[in-house]
């Protein structure tokens, strides 16, 4: 780790008028603590959201349900990642939700103690309590009516944390499952609070336009100390369910995929500009440094790495600055994972299963260092701050994973030690019964052993 | 007059609600619920120019009651068994109730399937419903989709008949409409009541042909009618009446499409032309596409239903009333564009020892095509935004 913890809140802006006791209490006791420890956590979450600073001991996987194999169901698996313990490297909790959703993504509320999982099909949202026990946790409740309550979302997607609340994007709507959509805020409580449509070329809603206005969702973060917020846009429920043969092959349905990045005025939660960010741009991944005024994309069709960022007359740009392999063989990019110090950004391409490094130390010129074939398939990513350790998952979405021999479903851990990928431990998802895991998000019992009633964050080792 | 017709009475209520309803014209715009089922009822009792009388079974004569509580099933994503899907996510209004987003339909879970959502605009019409006319009335192809594992998924028809009664806010509302709770047969009923009122014409081209108004069609247009009814020859299938035109003939042929599909397309690419943004494409390798892709499950059209070999490939004559507004085209949406349909037909389809003898090489000319194209274009109903906001006054059913 390059800076304290403090540096990091402050350098994301988190400290602000509203939490600043609190947050600079927790910060300082987590940089005391941390002074000794192993640096870890997954880079790039939630600046409100308390952080491991030991080592990671849990990976939970939001895994979707397989038809005919085990019990069919989506469901929350728990990885023993705890180096010396007697069951590292092995599933050793599974919570079953019944059903399946289209398990995705999953986010921590601001203090830890819940993990929002989201279903993009049914578009239910799974509540699991990881903090009485994170390595068992528990479904404490379950968001049936978000479609109604949101006024038509349908796809719930990334669960962000904020001061209290949790902001939900959503991938597709009600009245036609096109990509039109909306951001939907929720308390930690789980009471709805309200919608925020994209913005569209027909209901801009102030929004300066650089290309078109899709209106079409996926990713989200922020970067408080800018007041920025930034969303991108991947596409409806037609094209994420449908099978991904049968849509490559379909030209009506492959022109519904986003071609934007949206900037918002974070805290009043109102649409600034719309970029042209053509060829579905998925993930988005703040740089941390405190000077570091940009954010990185990847577009998924295109192969490209975008760099967003605010020039020096302080307006937000886009800008295509490097390829992912060869374009023309659709490598399809999908997570990336940004090092805690800004230097180097994995980027997994699902089809041909491969990660790929890139020294972005120069934002704008990225230059690809280091690949290394995880699987037939790979797709989510996920590294420790000290960037020592990588998680790789396989599934991409229920009906776009390959086909046949090549459906390697897993979870891998990998040492990285600045030159290669060394693998730790292999899960095999199919052999277990278990499913297509996807989404992976780091649990510790250290986050909680400070916890008072009173207190929503504890960072002390 | 319609062949089938002694299956289905002209109803003398229709007559009566004629007259109820005579002092609103079928054009106007239903902006309250009550207006609004004015105006289906009054769809129904005089359609609009170019159609011929609605024909209405005699043991579900049409109601307001009906139409209402069938347009709320319709629009209800509670219906599928994992709450994701209505009638109306296929047969999207707004997208002359089909859809125009893919070739073809995506199920429950994202499951494929075979064929090409239709439209339901002048569904009311059909003496056989899906594309291999497995069906026989609206009625009851109301039901297949709530019930096929491949769509909307209930596990059974009595499971669904429970969920629907256990919705409060359906209390009542069959009673109103038929005097009994629902049960199959009833939410049949009330869905088919409401898509019988989708009735669309009044185009230009029948402001010309029926109409007698000179001036409603254009010269290109009118050189594609003569094309039509003469030299291209569609209108053999896609048939005009003397005081009405449907633009179909109830019977089914085999356009070749399906053969092409099953027997030689398949097969034979190398490659797949996939857009990846707009004016950005690749030639993928097709073997990387199916490395992601399952195969589409065989398709043998009405021979499925006949298991007649003369029905290989066969499918129904679709008509060509808004077609405009249905693309993508053939029953598995193929074919994207009205030019590409006709540049089909013109160079003879995929010729094949089964393909109907009146599909040839026409040999048009590029002015002929577009020609042809501008017609078809001019079948547009002058009613569908109505349409669309007489469906989008209902509330989208979604779970609480």
């Amino acid at each position: 780790m390059k800076r304290s913890f403090l540096e990091l809140l402050q350098s994301m802006g988190a400290v602000h008028r509203l939490c600043t006791i609190p947050i600079l209490a927790l910060a300082l006791m987590a940089a005391i603590g941390a002074a000794s420890a192993a640096k870890a956590d997954e880079t790039c979450m939630s600046p409100y959201m308390a952080k491991i600073t030991g080592q990671e001991d849990f990976v939970y996987v939001w895994t979707l349900g397989v038809e005919g194999l085990g019990d069919a169901s989506d469901k929350l698996v728990t990885v023993d990642v705890r180096p010396g313990s007697s069951t590292y490297g092995q599933v050793i909790d599974s919570v079953s939700v019944g059903g399946r959703h289209e398990a995705h993504h999953a986010g921590f509320t601001d203090d830890r103690r819940y993990l929002w999982a989201t279903g993009l099909d049914t578009s239910k949202i799974f509540i699991f309590d990881v903090h009485s026990d994170p390595a068992r946790p528990r479904l404490v409740m379950e968001i049936d009516d978000f479609v109604s309550k949101s006024g038509g979302v349908v796809g719930p997607h990334t669960s962000y944390a904020m001061p209290g609340r949790m902001i939900i994007t959503g991938l597709s709507n009600d009245r036609d499952h096109s990509g039109r959509t909306a951001l939907v805020e929720y308390s930690n409580s789980g009471t709805y609070i309200a919608t925020h449509w994209m913005p569209t070329a027909d209901q801009t809603r102030g929004t300066k336009i650089e290309g078109v206005a899709d209106g079409y969702g996926y990713d989200l973060r922020v970067l408080p100390r800018k007041n920025v917020m930034l969303t991108s846009s991947f596409t409806g429920w037609s094209n994420y369910m449908m099978d991904f043969g049968q849509m490559l092959g379909d030209g009506e349905a492959m022109k519904r995929f986003g071609q934007t990045v949206t900037v918002w005025d974070m805290h009043a939660r109102t649409p600034k500009k719309v970029l042209h960010v053509p060829g579905a741009p998925l993930e988005l991944r703040f740089a941390l440094g405190p000077n570091h005024n940009y954010a990185f994309t990847t577009t998924a069709l295109t192969s490209k790495i975008w760099l967003i960022y605010e020039d020096d007359a302080g307006e937000w740009q886009a800008q295509a600055v490097a390829d992912i392999g060869d374009a023309s063989k659709v490598p399809l990019p999908v997570d990336i994972s940004l090092s805690s110090d800004d230097k180097l950004l994995w980027v997994d391409t699902f089809m041909d299963g491969k990660a790929r490094l890139f020294d972005v130390s120069d934002p704008f010129h990225p230059k690809q260092i280091y690949e290394k074939v995880i699987s037939t398939q790979v797709n989510m990513v996920s590294q420790s701050w000290d960037g020592k350790r990588l998680y790789f998952t396989s599934s991409l979405l229920a009906n776009w994973d390959k086909k046949g021999d090549d459906n390697n479903q897993y979870i891998k851990a990998y040492n990285w030690d600045g030159k290669e990928l060394k693998e730790q431990f292999a899960i095999d998802f199919t052999k277990e019964k278990l499913g297509r895991p996807h989404i992976m998000r780091f649990g510790a019992y250290a986050l909680y052993a400070a916890i008072t009633t009173d207190t929503s964050t504890a960072m002390t080792e | 007059m319609i062949a089938g017709m002694n299956r289905y009475r002209i109803c003398w209520l229709v007559a009566l609600i004629s007259l109820l309803s005579a002092n609103l014209s079928p054009g106007q715009a239903a902006e309250s619920p009550r207006s609004r089922d004015r105006a289906a009822m009054a769809r129904i009792a005089n359609p609009p120019l170019g159609l011929p009388a609605v024909p209405t079974p005699a043991d579900n004569p049409p109601t307001a009651e009906k139409i209402r509580l069938g347009r709320k099933l319709f629009l209800d994503r509670r219906l599928s068994h994992n709450g994701t899907l209505s009638c109306a996510m296929c047969h999207v209004p707004e997208q002359g109730f089909a859809v125009n987003e893919m070739a073809t339909a995506v199920g429950k879970e994202g499951k494929s399937l075979r064929r090409n959502s239709p439209t339901l605009l002048n569904v009311a019409y059909m003496r056989s419903i899906f594309h291999d006319g497995r069906e026989t009335s609206i009625e009851n192809q109301a039901i297949a989709p709530l019930i096929a594992a491949d769509e909307m998924a209930n596990p059974s028809i009595g499971y669904l008949v429970q969920k629907i009664k256990a919705l409060r806010d359906y209390d009542g509302l069959f009673e109103q409409g038929f005097g009994r709770g629902p049960t199959m047969e009833t939410v049949g009923m009330a869905i088919a009541s409401y898509e019988r009122t989708l009735l669309s014409a009044n185009s230009a081209f029948d402001r010309w042909y029926f109409g007698k108004e000179p001036a409603a069609l254009g010269a290109d247009a009118i050189r594609g009618f003569e094309l039509f009814t003469g030299k291209a020859g569609c209108a053999a299938c896609h048939t005009i009446e003397g005081r009405f035109a449907l633009f179909m003939d109830h019977q089914f042929h085999d356009t070749s499409v399906g053969w092409y599909r099953a027997m030689v397309r398949d097969d034979s690419e190398q490659s797949v032309r996939v857009r990846l943004a707009p004016g950005v494409f690749v030639d993928l390798d097709a073997a990387a596409v199916r490395s992601v892709g399952k195969p589409l499950p065989a398709d043998l059209g009405r021979y499925e239903v006949t298991l007649d070999p003369a029905d290989y490939w066969r499918y129904k004559t679709p008509s060509l009333r808004n077609v405009a507004l249905t693309a993508p085209y053939m029953h598995d949406g193929s074919l994207r564009t009205l030019p590409e349909v006709v540049a089909f037909y013109d160079r003879g389809g995929h010729p094949h020892p089964g393909i109907d003898p009146r599909i040839r090489a026409l040999h048009l000319s590029q002015i002929e095509r577009d020609s042809l194209v501008a017609f078809l274009n001019s079948l547009t109903g002058d009613n569908a935004e109505e349409l669309v906001r007489d469906a989008r006054s209902e509330k989208i059913g979604n779970p609480q």
